[in-house]
């Protein structure tokens, strides 16, 4: 029964991680079509502040905490103003290469002005401590983790379907030139879509952090190929698609790890993408996508 | 069989490229030291590899980033055929099925290479053509990920990333500049043939292209088989002038150094393809030698390693912004001699 339950919480952990990544991706793609591959160098942004503040001798986990997750916010929006705007309304593919070159640019920042190697951070190893749930011993982190993301996906629908902001960006997804002949500025959808983007990361990054203990510059690129995989099994752009994408992927990765003999521990991630694989035979476009005809306007 | 006026002008076209690559080929021979001969064979394995990328990307318009993968099985497929089982016995004790027990000439190495990357890539192949653009980059990179965890875990059998050595060196720069000559007139010959414009046209309307009996899935997936067996022949390529291999130079750093060649130099054109190989394998050479901190003009630069790959990541983002067809758009290089 406590082996069931840990292995219910790791699946649940892992699948809130990735959802929350996905959503971030997600919620970009709907709205500008930009496939972000710098969503990794994001998480890593957050990380190496954590650095900064142990550096400075700021070890109040608030602060902490709150700082990583602003330099992540601030880092997701500068992006867009000065990496992204250029390729706005260029095709996916443009958008997706500059993304490419992006992430590989920061990667290499990160290289050459901090360290090639893991730095550790310990201020937030107080995350994680074993708690007795009813006689079934979990871990908090992963119980903050899960409950962290279901406040976030509650959150965001709420502003998603309740400000005027929120309808303006649901409403970019389908038709921006619409929502741009009402009055509604695109700097702003757009800003806010990274905004949201970078705290999903930010957010991501202190359950990362406190799951890892070190950062390096390729830390993002793991959790962020999942949570793309994670988009593409749910449906590109669909944002309920990404949660549940993320969960699945999350349960299938646990489910793996199960039933998997420690020797062939490497091959991890060969059989969840082969798994995948088999999935997108059946649903092509992904799970969440509404069937529609090649050439339809949507 | 008679030749469209395309394709006419693209034999014109591949011939002056070819030109350009014996040229480049016959002066490094004759003047080169040793180092730049490698310099020099290494940019015509990564030229291979860039034109092996064209045939997918440049006529389907999907950005692929598994070649590299490709390049490893065609590689590593090679090497366990030809190396010499004596040689096998030490580098490779416990592999299984046999493996180190065989042996093959450098020829028929090549072809067994071939077709196992050509029948993985076709497997691989049913999958990415029925994904949207965007999902089949995403799996591309799964595919990626998936082929360099086998080359590590597999240490029985791909040594990981321990160096695979004992590789007959049978290869010169000459064979080289040969296969990429050839390699130029195949890509431009399929670009120009029924299947490439047929493809192109899918890409630039699939909605249109189906309505005119175009099959789109099947042409990109001949599209994708062609240029993975391309790739496998640029990894053996790599594999028998070096004499070892390991896993490392078939994975990121090599996706994305391939992939800015492509996009600099334009990646609709087989000429955007040479150009932009020639122009970043050079331009990096340069961009090395001050990431080693030298001296210039009396002043000490630092050292800055990383700055080769800040280098390539913003040749993709400017190349992007400000050009997003490349350097060459959809310009071939016999349209400089005989007009449009």
């Amino acid at each position: 029964m406590e082996y069931v339950a840990q292995q219910v919480m790791n699946a649940l952990s892992f699948g809130a991680e990735y959802a929350l990544l996905a959503l971030g991706l997600a919620i970009v793609f709907s709205i500008m079509g930009l496939v972000n591959f710098a969503h990794g160098e994001i998480i890593a942004v957050g990380g190496y502040t954590m650095v900064a503040m142990a550096a400075l001798a700021l070890n109040n986990p608030l602060i902490v905490i709150g700082a990583a997750v602003l330099a992540a916010v601030l880092a997701s929006v500068t992006l867009e103003r000065v990496a992204f705007r250029p390729v706005r309304y260029a095709d996916p593919t443009t958008g997706l290469l500059t993304a490419f070159g992006v992430s590989i640019v920061l990667q290499n920042l990160f290289l050459l002005l901090v360290s090639p190697r893991p730095i550790a951070v310990t201020s937030i190893y107080f995350l994680e401590w074993p708690i007795d749930l009813g006689g079934i011993r979990i871990s908090s982190l992963q119980l903050f983790e899960a409950l962290a993301t279901v406040i976030v996906i509650v959150l965001m629908m709420l502003f998603l379907k309740r400000t005027v902001l929120g309808l303006a960006m649901r409403a970019a997804a389908l038709d921006f030139e619409m929502v741009r002949l009402t009055g509604i500025r695109a700097n702003r959808v757009f800003a806010a879509a990274f905004m949201i983007s970078g705290l999903l990361a930010g957010i991501a990054c202190v359950f990362i952090m406190a799951r890892r203990g070190s950062v390096d510059p390729h830390m993002g690129f793991d959790p962020v190929l999942k949570a793309f995989v994670a988009c593409v099994v749910g449906g590109f752009g669909s944002l309920p698609g990404a949660v549940l994408g993320g969960f699945l992927l999350g349960a299938i990765e646990v489910a793996i790890l199960v039933i998997l003999p420690q020797s062939l521990g490497g091959m991890t991630d060969a059989l969840v993408f082969g798994i995948i694989a088999l999935l997108l035979i059946w649903r092509p476009d992904g799970i969440l996508t509404p069937r529609s005809e090649k050439g339809d306007k949507r | 069989m008679t030749l469209s006026r395309s394709q006419r002008r693209g034999l014109v076209g591949a011939a002056m490229l070819a030109a350009l690559l014996v040229a480049i080929g016959v002066a490094t021979t004759y003047f080169g030291s040793r180092y730049q001969l490698r310099i020099v064979y290494g940019a015509y394995v990564n030229l291979m590899a860039v034109l092996a990328l064209q045939v997918f990307m440049g006529n389907a318009r999907i950005t692929n980033l598994s070649h590299s993968a490709f390049m490893g099985i065609g590689a590593y497929a090679a090497a366990i055929c030809v190396t010499p089982v004596a040689m096998k016995k030490i580098s490779l004790p416990s592999a299984p099925w046999g493996l180190n027990a065989f042996e093959l000439d450098p020829f028929t190495s090549a072809l067994v290479a071939l077709l196992i990357t050509g029948a993985i890539a076709f497997l691989v192949g049913l999958f990415i053509v029925r994904l949207s653009g965007i999902g089949a980059t995403i799996v591309s990179l799964a595919v990626l990920v998936i082929v360099h965890s086998l080359f590590l875990y597999r240490t029985d059998i791909f040594k990981g990333n321990q160096a695979f050595f004992g590789i007959p060196q049978v290869f010169t720069l000459t064979s080289a500049v040969v296969l990429s000559v050839l390699m130029v007139f195949v890509v431009r010959g399929f670009r120009e043939s029924r299947w490439g414009i047929a493809l192109r046209a899918s890409a630039d309307d699939e909605v249109g292209a189906a309505s005119m009996a175009v099959d789109f899935h099947r042409l990109r997936l001949i599209a994708w088989v062609l240029s993975c067996s391309l790739l496998a022949v640029a990894g053996i390529a790599y594999a028998y002038f070096l004499g070892t291999i390991s896993a490392r130079p078939f994975y990121f750093n090599h996706v994305f150094l391939t992939l800015a060649m492509l996009i600099l130099g334009g990646m609709r054109t087989v000429t955007g393809a040479v150009l932009g190989t020639f122009l970043i394998s050079f331009g990096l050479e340069w961009v090395r030698w001050l990431e080693t901190g030298p001296e210039v003009f009396g002043i000490d630069l630092p050292e800055v390693l990383g700055l080769s790959g800040v280098a390539l990541g913003a040749v993709i983002v400017l190349t992007m912004a400000l050009r997003p067809g490349g350097i060459m758009g959809n310009r071939e290089i016999e349209e400089f001699a005989l007009g449009r």
